[in-house]
């Protein structure tokens, strides 16, 4: 089990947060006596993972820990319990094993925890395979799981499918109600900002849930811990994931796939024996090196890493061509202590080079770099797209074209109907007419479309200063060395409500999809006043925060549908400016790369 | 109308995967032209239903091939992926005519011939290009 993250320098409790589901997580255990299994969604163990150790689980009589699947259940066991999401395929695997579990006559009472909520759809399910009667059902509302300590999840890789494609609201709903939960806990938010369709139909969500009083936690009392939320719904910035995130967390994430706060490599790539099972390497900021390295342009990750080496080496150096008798056992001390960074060192060398003898040197990803740039750009299109039509004759991973293919088509308001048709044909051709359906599904989310119209991102580009020049990427001046010489738009429009508020940007607001909005809360819940007065929202008239006493603000950060592991890092880069005083923390429903977003679109025909 | 398309859209989808890997091709064949259908009838489907001709007439060559070939790796496999195969195989009459078929663009035939010969090390063929 991957190294939790250490959540006690994080700016709010999220201690708290995890206590809690900590807590009805055990609630859920003890509600069965004695030993029991426990079945787990395999898709939720990682996420578990973050929450609650091993050892936890033993010690509330957890004796087997399976992975649900079709197999029937092998233990002795009397009492088992599910934990799953409200998914129809699943339902159907717990069904097989209560009916094998029949045949076979043994008894068993069974326990169906679901996560973040039962649905109707699961209990139908349930009834037409025969076993609704053999189940009690509950919930486990695993909300936000804090990942960092400025990073929380939801964990629902489906989200922006779900709300683009499917027209299915119900992760908007999970949001609210995380967030509703938050404000229980932290205070409400004195100042909401929000833009995109699910920022509205969120924030509508969470008025009406602060009406019903939903969560049924104490009302908080004392000044808010949190001074500004943002909502921003994916859908407003999609360039952003498509292009390659060149932090080293992200270049990380993009080529090895961060799972659950860790990522899994070779035994060989960290320099250990060869071997079938992969490590796995926590990547959070409990590790110090990392937490240094993580935000910073992978350009010079190696720099700074040779840097530290060459340190200790002097300090080694030292200590052994002083005199022995005038070293203290306190210097000693001191330099075995600077010591202890040895193995993050080694760590973060031997992964750093693996991304640069693997991927970043190939040109293949140094051509596909310039592709992106040109498209954001806006220069010499038909480059970009002929580069396009040789990946796809060549069948290139689906997954990488689809992502330059969005971004040529988001980047110009769609392909001119000849091209449109052509570059369909030949994906179909070369991937399978299966894909009809991932066309269709790209086509509704508005990701790869034919144009009508022309695209006014030339006018987004310039009024939000989204290509920067002469950006240094080792002292960087702007969010733009994230992606050397792109700066994510949606970063840019917290940075404006930071600034001056969005007022002043309503010409451009008006250019990127969806509405917005600016509006104050009522900063005190009182349960016994009616629910107009005090829960009203007014229009906000200022533009940001204004503390007096000097204290830093918090701005929470919600990205509806995903948010890369780069956008996080240009905030945090916000953050440690001179002369901002404002922390950020990072709400989303799922932590993304372009390609994990574009892969819940594609349709897998097993 | 929107409705209407998007109830054509769910019942092709519904039609088209249960088809999947399954023995009998045949009704899988019947429910690609019914999708053709109903595509050619709904507005702006052009492309859908074209999409869904090519695919049924692929399956076709598919079975042939399955039969003559004897090997059952054609099923399932798309356009390009056919010709490769044919090409590995050494059929290359057979990966002409699919060529000309579903015409296959010139580069994308070269790209394809490409990676099947260096796959099966067949530098003399690479040597003729």
């Amino acid at each position: 089990m991957a190294q939790m993250a250490n959540l006690d320098n994080a700016t709010i409790d999220l201690n708290a947060l995890r206590d809690h589901a900590r807590k009805e997580l055990v609630a859920a255990l003890e509600s069965l006596d004695g030993k029991k299994v426990f079945i787990l969604d395999p898709k939720l163990s990682g996420p578990l993972a973050l929450i609650a150790q091993t050892s936890l689980l033993k010690e509330h009589g957890v004796e087997n820990l399976y992975h649900l699947s079709g197999d029937p259940i092998q233990s002795d066991l009397r009492n088992v319990i599910y934990l799953v999401r409200p998914q129809m395929k699943l339902m159907k695997m717990i069904a097989d094993q209560i009916r094998h579990d029949t045949q076979v006559k043994i008894q068993r009472q069974y326990s169906i925890y679901f996560t973040p909520r039962r649905t109707i759809v699961c209990e139908k399910v349930l009834e037409d395979e025969g076993v609704f009667a053999d189940v009690v059902m509950h919930e486990y509302p695993l909300d936000l799981i804090p990942f960092d300590e400025d990073i929380l999840s939801l964990e629902m890789e489906t989200a922006y499918k779900d709300a683009m494609v499917d027209g299915d609201r119900s992760s908007l709903y999970y949001v609210a109600r995380a967030l509703t939960k938050l404000q229980a806990v932290f205070g409400v938010i004195p100042n909401v900002k929000g833009k995109g369709k699910g920022a509205v139909a969120v924030f509508d969500m969470m008025k009406r849930m602060r009406r019903e009083q939903l969560g049924a936690l104490p009302p908080y009392s004392g000044p808010p811990e949190i001074d500004m939320l943002i909502l921003l719904d994916r859908q407003v910035d999609m360039v952003t994931p498509m292009c390659t995130q060149l932090t080293y967390e992200g270049l990380i994430d993009e080529f090895m796939n961060i799972h659950n706060g860790a990522v899994e490599v070779d035994p060989t790539v960290m320099g250990a024996v060869p071997s079938q099972r992969k490590m796995k390497v926590p990547l959070n900021s409990s590790d110090k090196l990392f937490r240094e390295l993580r935000d910073l342009n992978f350009g010079i990750v190696g720099q700074v890493l040779r840097q530290k080496a060459e340190a200790i080496k002097a300090d080694y150096t030292e200590v052994r061509t002083t005199d022995r008798q005038a070293q203290s056992v306190s210097d000693l001390k001191e330099f075995v202590k600077k010591l202890n960074v040895l193995p993050e060192m080694t760590r973060h060398t031997n992964i750093a080079q693996h991304l640069t003898a693997t991927y970043t040197t190939k040109p293949a990803f140094l051509s596909r770099l310039h592709m992106e740039q040109t498209l954001v750009e806006g220069r010499s299109l038909d480059v970009t797209l002929e580069y396009i039509e040789d990946l796809i004759q060549k069948q290139e991973p689906l997954t990488s074209v689809l992502r330059l293919l969005c971004l040529f088509s988001l980047t110009n308001n769609g392909l001119l109907k000849k091209n449109f048709d052509h570059i369909r044909r030949e994906l179909l051709h070369s991937y399978g007419f299966e894909h009809v359906f991932t066309l269709n599904n790209l086509e509704k989310a508005g990701l790869f479309i034919k144009q009508e119209g022309k695209s006014n991102w030339a006018l987004i580009k310039r009024n939000l200063r989204l290509t920067v020049d002469d950006v240094d990427d080792a002292n960087p001046n702007d969010i733009a060395y994230t992606y050397s010489g792109y700066a994510p738009i949606s970063i840019r429009l917290v940075q404006q409500a930071l600034k001056t508020g969005w007022r002043p940007i309503d010409d451009t607001l008006r250019l990127l999809p969806g509405p917005w909005f600016e509006k104050k809360q009522a900063s005190i819940m009182n349960p016994g006043m009616p629910a107009e007065g005090g829960l009203d929202t007014t229009p906000l008239d200022h533009s940001g925060v204004h503390l007096a006493d000097g204290r830093r603000s918090l701005i929470l950060v919600v990205f509806i549908g995903g948010v890369t592991f780069a956008e996080i890092s240009a905030l945090r880069f916000l953050s440690a400016q001179e002369g901002v005083k404002t922390d950020f923390i990072v709400a989303t429903t799922k932590l993304i790369t372009g390609s994990s977003l574009l892969q819940t679109l594609i349709e897998d025909p097993s | 109308i929107v409705m209407r398309e998007s109830w054509e859209i769910a019942k092709d989808r519904q039609m088209l995967t249960p088809g999947r890997g399954s023995a009998l091709q045949n009704p899988r064949q019947r429910l690609l032209e019914q999708a053709q259908e109903l595509y050619s009838r709904a507005r702006d489907h052009t492309f859908q239903a074209k999409a869904a001709e090519e695919a049924a007439r692929l399956l076709k060559v598919q079975q042939e091939l399955t039969m003559s070939e004897g090997q059952a790796v054609f099923i399932n496999s798309s356009v390009s992926d056919t010709i490769r195969t044919l090409i590995t195989i050494g059929n290359q009459q057979r990966a002409q005519r699919i060529r000309s078929d579903f015409k296959v663009p010139e580069k994308r035939w070269y790209f394809l011939k490409i990676a099947a010969l260096a796959a099966t090390r067949d530098f003399e063929a690479l040597e003729k290009f």
